[in-house]
């Protein structure tokens, strides 16, 4: 506090100084601020248009000022109808009908319809950037029709069991306020990228918004679903991403900020406990860390060598030590919470004597495991160095010498195209787009998603492939877990990867926010939840 | 005058214009593919072929090259590729913050190293130069982004009197934007509170900034005014009765000037990439931040629009220099002839 | 030898070069000196994050290893860099200075015009293009200090050049029909040497800064290599807990950046006084 103090002598001398018109403008700021507004220091999207962009951080955009058909909430998290009301969807899985709820407004206060939906989807699936890959395969635009003032048909190409799980990342937009932006049949792009159309719980201040630096929200009244469920609400919201983690950590026990990115530095969760206005929130994510292995690459073409490398991870020591036990050892690419995963999945342990036997009969089979092996590391991620570093020193121990390349996402991602320039090995989490084993083994290890960074391992084996295939085409949910289960187990018996967790996500909270509820899609920056105690 | 002023811009045209074409020939083989970052996390290889299509990316880097340079002549940056907004309009946002960082460092290095250099010569030889020459060379040893965090630890956090992160606290607020620099924009919105705030958070990012510039300037003084204070008129003055001290300060400090001058020129460029570093820990929204984003996401036009600014910023600084050496000293420009 | 004595009657850069020599006999013999030698590459994940002691006196990092050992080992890195870093930006400064400052005319303006283009290239930029075509780590962050500091060397030569070659004795030689290249690689390049002792020496500490901050930034040395400012940069997430791991590295590069430019400072002192002109 004895900033707040200094400052308040400093302005009291300055105000003292200064012609009296001055003062009138500042007292009332102070007088009457029923409630100090909420600072959000998490990191925001490079771009506020929901169809042009999908990560992590783009999906605060997308809960707060964005409503989508359904919308998953919860932990685990649990898809309920949101815009839609209902749906109905034809024994072969092709024809999907969605009827909107009555009495949605935009928040420029015009009706939401079924043609503003249809023009949401056409949008997405013209423009095809991020968000579109989870439809263009099996959705053209123009079958997405109105077939009444509240109804909405999409007529798919192929039965695709996941589209239902991907209707969340779609954000319905007003088409008559875009209108007015758009210039060159761009769709409003170039306008959407800094202002916004939609009729989410949150406004954005336009004229406040800064790329990544600072963006001010403030609480919708109209918002269709009604502001009951809180009965003290957030009213302003001021995004202020923080980028370097220890000024995150910070400020945030300082007071300057309210809330920090869900990855706080696990060494850092016991201070924050221990001040006492702040706490962390952990809950269990679905967003599993994984060390990826080039299966096209000698010495990874061979399944002993992925076996020693599997087998060299110190899964214990990375996390329990290193990670002090706040997340959860995964034994398969995907999250142990999430179905689909055979019960009696046994993860690798880390043994050094097996590691080294099953090295000796690559080698013997010709492996060239002598060579130099390049591990791939995001720079601005210090626990993918620390992994790194740990795994370096237990390979030396069975002879393998690996070498630690810094790099950026961008960077990796943009080499994961060829299975030549894809890195022997690289370090990321593969965290929740949607919830459906789709988004996890389905994208990573069916051979027809080569040449994304999903599927960089370049794993493929034919049988694994019409597994996941379908199971794809299903709408039968056992039929589905059952297959699911068995092309895990095939997949981490051939170990084409190295799974070592689920991520528990650490947010560093100040104690006036109250009501925080995570999902592993948008990792709890759902703002309408929330209040504030001031 | 006139014509040494004229050649002088002449002469920096041509640098520029190598300077956009090495940077664009660079910012292509920066790792990263744009594509890639554009199309998202969930992309299929369709949709990077499409987007590298439609950004040209596809063509012979050459001609990209020569496509980039026309567009940059008639003044258009291009759209981020990453957040599809005009560089232009990111880099005007961001601009204001980074000069006025960087400005505030230039004068506190001034007003401190001056003052610093003069009583080093003045005790020449003596314990004070000693002194002031080991901490003006560590000023210059001292790695920023260490310093900063150190800074931040300590009158942040133990003290708890000068603000961590950021231009202004969140609840005051920016002013209305005209210049985008908050303690000129607040006091033309005649706000003496947000001119205290902005103040109260420059404070820790400049003087951190400052110090190779003040460990510079010092030492240029130092050595400036004991050459002087050899010169035949000076010595001519000490006969006459002059005391020291009112030496220095009209003719020693008189001539010190223009090589003080000269430094402002050189070290605006190495203040403009020691940002980089000391942006990020505070948090301070400039080019600089805004140029390590760029690189994380693969932004090549951003990143190329930054070095391209930074490049006019420093000549057109160094510009001014010059002229105002040729007006302090007008054998200069004759020379430069 | 004159400059030597100069230098041991200044105290301040005899300081310097004290520090200097020491820097070189702890690199040296670093794997010696370090207590823990393996430090360079082991992890010991049951001691991480141990604040100093008589076992570890410089404490311990994230991965358990000796703060101490690895600033020992971190020498030899800080100085091979700022070494070859310098040499390699003479070899390119120096001959370009000489070239362009021996005859005035259209080849001079442009060679004195490409340096100033270098001089605008930002550092960070171009480590990171060069880490694509050669290899991300630290030979892509040499090569690009490299390239942007040999400007300096140039800049430094080509003033010297121009001032020497007005002076009676070149002319004398002229005369007497010595080729250009002999009179400038055996009679004006001995004469610049000064100037250009002054520049490498601060040099070697502006190299060994700035490759910090690249390491910082993340591209310059690769881990586990014990650079000192990748290890600033590793220490930011146990902030303000594990004190001790930035403040010792970070003090080793205070303490040689010190060193490099104590004795600058003392040898330009030495050298001709109007040398107190020159640039940076």
């Amino acid at each position: 506090m004895g900033f707040r103090r200094l400052r308040a002598a400093v302005l009291a001398t300055a105000l003292a100084a200064l012609p009296g018109a001055i003062a009138p403008a500042i007292t009332p700021a102070w007088a009457q601020a029923p409630q100090r507004p909420l600072v959000w220091g998490d990191s925001l999207p490079a771009t506020l248009d929901p169809h042009a962009i999908f990560d992590v951080p783009s999906q605060f955009v997308l809960l707060n000022v964005y409503d989508g058909l359904y919308r998953y909430q919860n932990n685990p998290p649990q898809l309920v109808p949101w815009l839609a009301e209902s749906h109905t969807t034809s024994a072969d899985g092709l024809n999907w009908e969605f009827t909107l709820r009555q009495g949605i407004k935009f928040q420029d206060g015009s009706d939401m319809t079924a043609e503003d939906v249809v023009y949401s989807f056409r949008r997405l699936l013209t423009m095809n950037r991020a968000p579109a890959a989870a439809f263009s395969p099996v959705l053209r635009p123009e079958n997405v029709t109105a077939t009444g003032p509240r109804t909405v048909r999409f007529v798919l190409s192929r039965a695709y069991a996941p589209f239902l799980s991907a209707m969340p990342l779609v954000a319905i937009v007003n088409p008559r306020v875009l209108a007015q932006h758009t210039v060159n049949d761009d769709w409003g792009a170039a306008w959407l990228a800094a202002n916004t159309a939609g009729s989410g719980a949150y406004r954005i201040d336009p004229a406040t918004y800064q790329a990544r630096v600072s963006m001010d929200l403030s609480r919708f009244p109209g918002h269709f679903l009604g502001w009951s469920h809180n009965p003290r609400p957030i009213e302003q919201v001021r995004s202020r991403p923080v980028m370097e983690t220890s000024t995150r950590v910070l400020a945030l026990l300082r007071g300057e900020i309210d809330a920090t990115d869900s990855y706080l530095p696990t060494d850092q969760v016991e201070r924050v406990e221990r001040n006492n206005r702040t706490r962390v929130a952990r809950d269990e994510s679905m967003r599993v860390f994984t060390i990826r292995m080039n299966n096209r690459k000698p010495p990874f073409d061979n399944r002993d060598a992925r076996l020693c490398f599997a087998h060299a991870f110190n899964y214990e020591g990375f996390n329990n030590t290193i990670l002090r036990g706040l997340v959860v050892r995964n034994g398969g690419p995907n999250p142990n919470n999430l179905w689909g995963n055979p019960s009696d999945l046994q993860p690798y342990t880390y043994d050094l004597n097996l590691a080294r036997q099953h090295c000796d009969r690559a080698r013997a089979a010709g492996a060239p495991l002598d060579r130099e092996v390049e591990i791939h590391v995001q720079n601005e991620l210090e626990q993918t160095v620390q992994a790194a570093q740990m795994f370096q020193a237990d390979l030396r121990r069975v002879g393998i010498n690996l070498r630690i390349v810094p790099n950026t996402w961008a960077g990796i991602t943009g080499a994961t195209g060829r299975a030549e320039s894809t890195p022997d090995m690289w370090v990321h989490w593969v965290s929740t787009y949607f919830v459906d084993p789709e988004n996890w083994i389905g994208q990573m290890y069916d051979s027809q998603f080569h040449g994304t960074w999903k599927a960089s391992s370049w794993y493929s084996n034919p049988e694994v492939d019409t597994l996941l295939r379908q199971a794809r085409s299903s709408l039968d949910r056992p039929e589905r877990e059952r297959l699911y289960q068995q092309a895990t187990r095939l997949v981490v018996a051939d170990s084409p990867d190295i799974w070592v967790y689920n991520t528990l996500n650490l947010r560093g909270l100040s104690r006036r926010v109250q009501g925080y509820q995570f999902s592993p899609v948008g990792s709890g920056g759902e703002m309408r939840l929330m209040s504030l105690a001031n | 005058m006139a014509f040494y002023i004229a050649r002088r811009l002449l002469l920096a045209l041509p640098a520029l214009l190598g300077l956009v074409f090495l940077t664009f020939v660079l910012s292509r083989v920066i790792p990263g593919d744009p594509a890639a970052t554009l199309a998202g996390d969930a992309a299929t290889p369709a949709q990077l072929a499409e987007i590298r299509a439609q950004y040209g990316l596809d063509r012979p880097i050459l001609e990209q090259a020569v496509i980039h340079v026309r567009q940059v002549l008639t003044g258009d940056f291009g759209r981020s590729v990453f957040s599809g907004r005009p560089v232009a309009e990111e880099i005007a946002q961001r601009l204001p913050a980074t000069l006025e960082l960087t400005f505030a460092a230039l004068l506190l290095s001034t007003l401190l190293g001056v003052p610093l250099g003069l009583v080093a010569a003045l005790n020449h030889n003596g314990p004070v130069d000693h002194l002031v020459r080991v901490l003006s060379v560590g000023g210059l040893a001292m790695a920023s982004f260490w310093l900063a965090i150190m800074l931040q630890l300590f009158f942040s956090m133990e003290l708890d009197i000068l603000p961590l992160r950021g231009r202004v606290d969140v609840e005051i607020g920016m002013p209305p934007l005209r210049t985008g620099l908050v303690l000129l924009d607040s006091l033309l919105a005649g706000r003496g509170d947000i001119f205290v705030d902005g103040a109260l958070h420059l404070v820790l990012p400049a003087v951190t900034l400052c110090l190779p510039g003040l460990a510079t300037i010092a030492r240029f003084t130092r050595s400036g005014v004991l050459e002087t204070l050899q010169k035949d008129f000076v010595l001519y003055a000490r006969a006459a009765g002059y005391g020291r001290v009112r030496l220095a300060a009209i003719y020693v400090l008189r001539n010190a000037v223009n090589m003080v001058v000269t430094q402002i020129g050189l070290l605006f460029g190495a203040l403009i990439s020691g940002a980089v570093a000391v942006e990020a820990i505070f948090d301070w929204p400039g080019l600089g931040t805004y140029a390590v984003q760029a690189i994380l996401s693969a932004d090549y036009k951003a990143l190329l629009a930054v070095t391209l600014v930074v490049g006019v910023v420093y000549a057109v600084v160094n510009v001014l220099v010059d002229v105002a050496q040729a007006l302090i000293d007008p054998r200069v420009a004759e020379d430069a002839r | 030898m004159t400059a030597l004595r100069h230098i041991f009657r200044d105290p301040v850069a005899a300081f310097g070069l004290l520090v200097v020599l020491f820097a070189v006999f702890v690199a040296i013999f670093a794997p010696w000196l370090a207590p823990y030698p393996d430090d360079a590459f082991e992890s010991h994940l049951l001691q991480r994050l141990r604040p100093p002691s008589m076992e570890f006196p410089f404490g311990t990092d994230n991965l358990g290893r000796d703060i101490l050992s690895r600033v020992i080992l971190g020498t030899r890195n800080a100085l091979v860099v700022a070494v070859s870093v310098v040499l390699a930006s003479m070899l390119i400064g120096v001959p370009l200075g000489l070239a362009a400052g021996w005859k005035e005319g259209w080849m001079s303006e442009v060679l004195m015009r490409v340096t100033d283009v270098f001089l605008a290239v930002p550092q960070l930029i171009l480590a990171l293009a060069l880490g694509q075509l050669i290899a991300p780590g630290i030979g892509a962050a040499m090569v690009a200090l490299a390239l942007t500091y040999w400007p300096f060397f140039a800049r430094t030569v080509f003033a010297e050049t121009r001032r020497l070659r007005g002076a009676l004795f070149v002319d004398a030689l002229a005369g007497i029909g010595a080729s250009p290249a002999r009179i400038l690689f055996l009679h004006v390049l001995p004469n610049a040497a000064p100037a250009i002792l002054v520049r490498a020496t601060i040099g070697m500490g502006f190299t060994i800064l700035t490759a910090a901050i690249l390491g910082f930034l993340g591209v310059g040395a690769a881990p586990p290599s014990p650079d000192w400012g990748l290890a600033v940069s590793e220490a930011r997430q146990h902030l303000p807990e594990a004190w001790w791991f930035p403040t010792f590295p970070g003090l080793a590069i205070l303490l040689l950046v010190l060193g490099f430019n104590l004795l600058g400072d003392g040898l330009r002192d030495a050298a001709d006084p109007r040398l107190r002109r020159s640039r940076r």
